[in-house]
């Protein structure tokens, strides 16, 4: 968070909520006139935009008027916490043929025999 | 010549042409399903109806006649609602399951819809379905797809000559079958998988490994008989998916065996892929410089005599020629390519041709088949010479081994004397070759892999003289031959130098120690016992007999991984190109001959495939020309003799099964298991 963008926060914002990650979501404390309310998120640690869960996402976007709560009824079991962007990081999707996990894959078409005496 | 007038263009036509090949004439396409300009006209799916004038009803224009002053209207308005009310028609019972259908990107059915098809269907009654059928391991069906073109059957009769297919039933009941369940027993059954228009027969090997337009498709030549077959290699990332027949009118038409369409996925299995040399009396991994060190050491100070090298049924002409030029330079006249032991001359080029070309079939009038068994030998030419003598006036007679060739033809028994009887006329056979205009005759491996074979060819020879094979314009003398590098061999001169032995003299000078090393070039049907303790070096692409034995292996590439030049039995040079690279360390064997030539201290004097090539062609004017056969001049060649009184036997007792890549295809071994070891599924009417 640069210096500018805690100064315009604490100046302008009003705390909307924050998610179960820690993220603070923030409006416009004034109504403005004439465009919509400018809508803005403080990230937990480093700023990474993947972070945000996909309830805070459409809030965030515009795409609800209010944010919808984490745990809304209806919650299906099928529904797997957010996860951010891992590329990059230690815990990032490796295949299964990749050698830091095992270097076994399954076999292709392209694979061949070969012989041993 | 009737004259006809096609959507306003007046054409000119042969009389008896159809309206449909007319168009063609023109470049007017015609939609259609069942017809196929290499089989008999059915005109049974009605899609490539025509308007005619003064015709009260839309004509099939694939059955049709064309008439002088006929008007003939390909696009008009009623044409397109004919064609459409008959595609609209031919879906009715069409699955919609185009993203499941192994044809789907290369379906009849499907590219025709794109132009005639309906945009809803308006059948709301259920659809037929139809139990699938088993023809065997080669083709998969899925038989609710038919849409009753009987191209399959049509294939089956005529061209394949084994009538197992028929249709049962009629109007929607019709199914397409072999009425008792039983393997489709034809060497040519996976070419139906080609004609059928729609997803009916599909390959089983291939079902649901690829989709056909994810493949990269390369333009190459089949090793695994003589004939040459032109075939697309389609191959996706490393792997040979799947071979297709290429039309060449000269070669195979649009035909191919099933050994050679379906033993590709013996590319996958068993290869060589790193060199290996013999430590402590097993074989170890090494890299190029270990084993090319190891020949070195080994061939330090041995002389030249007591060297030898032969080369295999799949070699390329690259290597053979790379192969001869190193056993030249090490002193060595010790050089084989007759592998089988043939007694085949290199001197005379029309001594080991299949002179008549494989298209001259079609011209002769009569035939003599010397043990040969041409069915399991070359199968397409087997069609070639069906479709001769379906068009009647045929006479055939043979010589050798009695089995079922697909036509009629008269044994006339399987002992050697019966050339020089008809040679000398004594047979009435003689008089049929007399009276006719073409003869030919066919010698095949089985007459001349034997001790007196030399003897053989001489008889032969004087056969086709005295019963007039040879004349100007016609040279009726034929020799087919089983593998696809032998011709090449034989024109690069890969037979013994002065003093050298051949195969036989090889082996038994291996035996007894005369010789000390021996060069296996994909050499793998000899006896390897009979080497004795001779040093072998075998190149290949498969561990077959020839890396068991081996004391260094160095890895070859097989025919789809090589840019290649092999000559029919036609002595028609023609290139294989690389379709997947060659796995692992394995590398082209001429490469891999230079290279060795190099750690030996001959560096043989070229450095890439042009090079080579020239190389090629300085030692035989045969490779000046790709695709094309010129005629060898006739002479005397082969050693009169007495001819032993063993039988003819065909060389052939699997035809699944005849070369390393084929032994380790697992549909080759299916295909064995059911044809040849005879575990085909008995119903109650087999006696």
């Amino acid at each position: 968070m640069t210096a500018g963008t805690r100064l315009c926060t604490w100046l302008n914002g009003k705390l909307v909520g924050t998610d179960e990650f820690g993220n603070r979501y923030y409006t416009e404390r004034r109504e403005p006139v004439g465009r919509k309310a400018r809508r803005w998120v403080i990230y937990q640690g480093e700023a990474e935009a993947s972070k945000v869960p996909a309830e805070w996402h459409a809030w965030l976007h515009y795409t609800t008027e209010q944010p919808i709560a984490a745990d809304v009824q209806g919650a299906k079991p099928w529904m797997r916490p957010h996860v951010p962007n891992l590329t990059g990081t230690a815990d990032a999707y490796l295949p299964p043929g990749d050698d830091r996990r095992g270097g076994r894959r399954e076999r292709s078409a392209s694979d061949y025999e070969s012989w041993r005496p | 010549m009737p004259k006809l007038t096609i959507d306003g263009i007046e054409v000119e036509v042969p009389a008896g042409v159809t309206i449909l090949q007319a168009c063609e004439t023109l470049g007017i396409e015609i939609p259609r399903f069942c017809y196929h300009e290499r089989l008999q006209i059915a005109g049974n799916c009605r899609m490539c109806l025509v308007e005619v004038e003064k015709s009260p009803k839309p004509v099939a224009s694939c059955a049709m006649p064309v008439a002088d002053g006929m008007v003939v209207h390909t696009g008009s308005p009623m044409v397109e609602k004919a064609r459409k009310g008959v595609m609209e028609f031919l879906l009715i019972n069409h699955p919609l399951d185009c993203p499941i259908c192994d044809q789907g990107g290369e379906c009849d059915l499907q590219d025709q819809a794109i132009g005639y098809g309906f945009d809803r269907g308006r059948f709301s009654e259920n659809k037929r379905a139809v139990k699938d059928k088993n023809f065997g391991p080669l083709i998969k069906t899925y038989m609710t797809r038919c849409i009753h073109c009987t191209r399959c059957i049509r294939f089956i009769t005529e061209v394949a000559g084994v009538p197992e297919l028929g249709a049962t039933g009629r109007g929607e009941n019709m199914e397409v079958g072999t009425y008792v369940e039983k393997a489709l027993s034809s060497e040519l059954s996976g070419n139906i998988i080609d004609l059928c228009p729609v997803g009916a027969l599909t390959s089983k090997p291939f079902a649901f490994t690829a989709r056909p337009w994810e493949l990269r498709k390369t333009e190459s030549i089949d090793v695994l008989d003589a004939l040459g077959s032109n075939i697309r290699v389609d191959a996706r990332g490393a792997a040979v998916m799947r071979v297709l027949p290429r039309i060449n009118d000269d070669v195979n038409e649009e035909w191919l065996s099933d050994k050679s369409r379906f033993a590709y996925d013996g590319l996958q299995r068993q290869r060589l892929d790193t060199p290996y040399v013999r430590r402590d009396g097993r074989l170890q991994p090494a890299s190029w410089q270990d084993a090319f060190a190891a020949i070195a050491a080994r061939l330090n100070g041995v002389d030249g005599k007591r060297i030898a090298a032969i080369a295999g049924d799949l070699a390329d002409c690259e290597s053979m020629v790379a192969l001869k030029d190193l056993t030249a330079a090490l002193g060595s006249p010790n050089i084989d390519c007759r592998q089988d032991g043939a007694k085949l001359d290199a001197s005379v080029r029309a001594s080991y041709l299949f002179n008549t070309t494989v298209a001259g079939i079609e011209e002769a009038d009569a035939l003599l088949l010397i043990g040969t068994d041409p069915r399991r030998e070359a199968a397409v030419l087997n069609a070639r010479i069906r479709k001769r003598w379906l068009n009647g006036r045929f006479p055939i007679a043979s010589v050798g081994p009695k089995v079922d060739l697909t036509y009629r033809y008269e044994w006339l028994g399987d002992e050697p004397r019966l050339l020089t009887d008809i040679a000398e006329a004594k047979h009435p056979f003689a008089e049929v070759l007399k009276g006719a205009q073409k003869p030919m005759l066919i010698l095949g491996m089985g007459a001349l892999a034997r001790p007196d074979g030399a003897a053989v060819l001489a008889a032969a020879r004087r056969l086709a003289e005295t019963c007039g094979m040879v004349k100007d314009g016609w040279n009726g003398f034929n020799v087919l031959h089983l593998a696809a590098a032998r011709v090449g061999g034989l024109d690069l001169g890969l037979v013994p130098g002065k003093g050298g032995r051949d195969v036989a003299g090889i082996l038994a000078g291996a035996e007894k120690g005369d010789i000390e090393v021996v060069y296996l070039l994909g050499a793998d049907e000899i006896d390897m016992d009979r080497l004795g303790k001779a040093f072998v070096i075998y190149q290949g692409h498969h561990g077959d007999a020839g890396a068991h034995r081996a004391d260094v292996v160095l890895p070859g590439a097989a025919y789809t991984e090589k840019n290649a030049t092999y000559v029919n039995t036609e002595g028609r040079a023609q290139e294989t190109r690389l379709a997947v690279f060659p796995p692992g360390e394995a590398r082209e064997d001429w490469k891999v001959l230079r290279a060795l030539s190099e750690a030996l201290g001959h560096r043989l004097p070229y450095d890439s495939l042009r090079e080579v090539r020239e190389r090629m062609l300085a030692v035989s004017r045969v490779f000046a020309h790709r695709d094309a056969v010129a005629a060898a001049e006739w002479g005397a060649f082969g050693t009169d003799g007495a001819l032993d009184n063993a039988p003819f036997v065909s060389p052939i007792e699997n035809f699944y099964m005849t070369d390393p890549i084929s032994r380790a295809s697992k549909t080759m071994a299916e295909c064995t298991a059911l044809f040849v070891a005879g575990n085909q599924r008995k119903t109650g009417t087999h006696g």
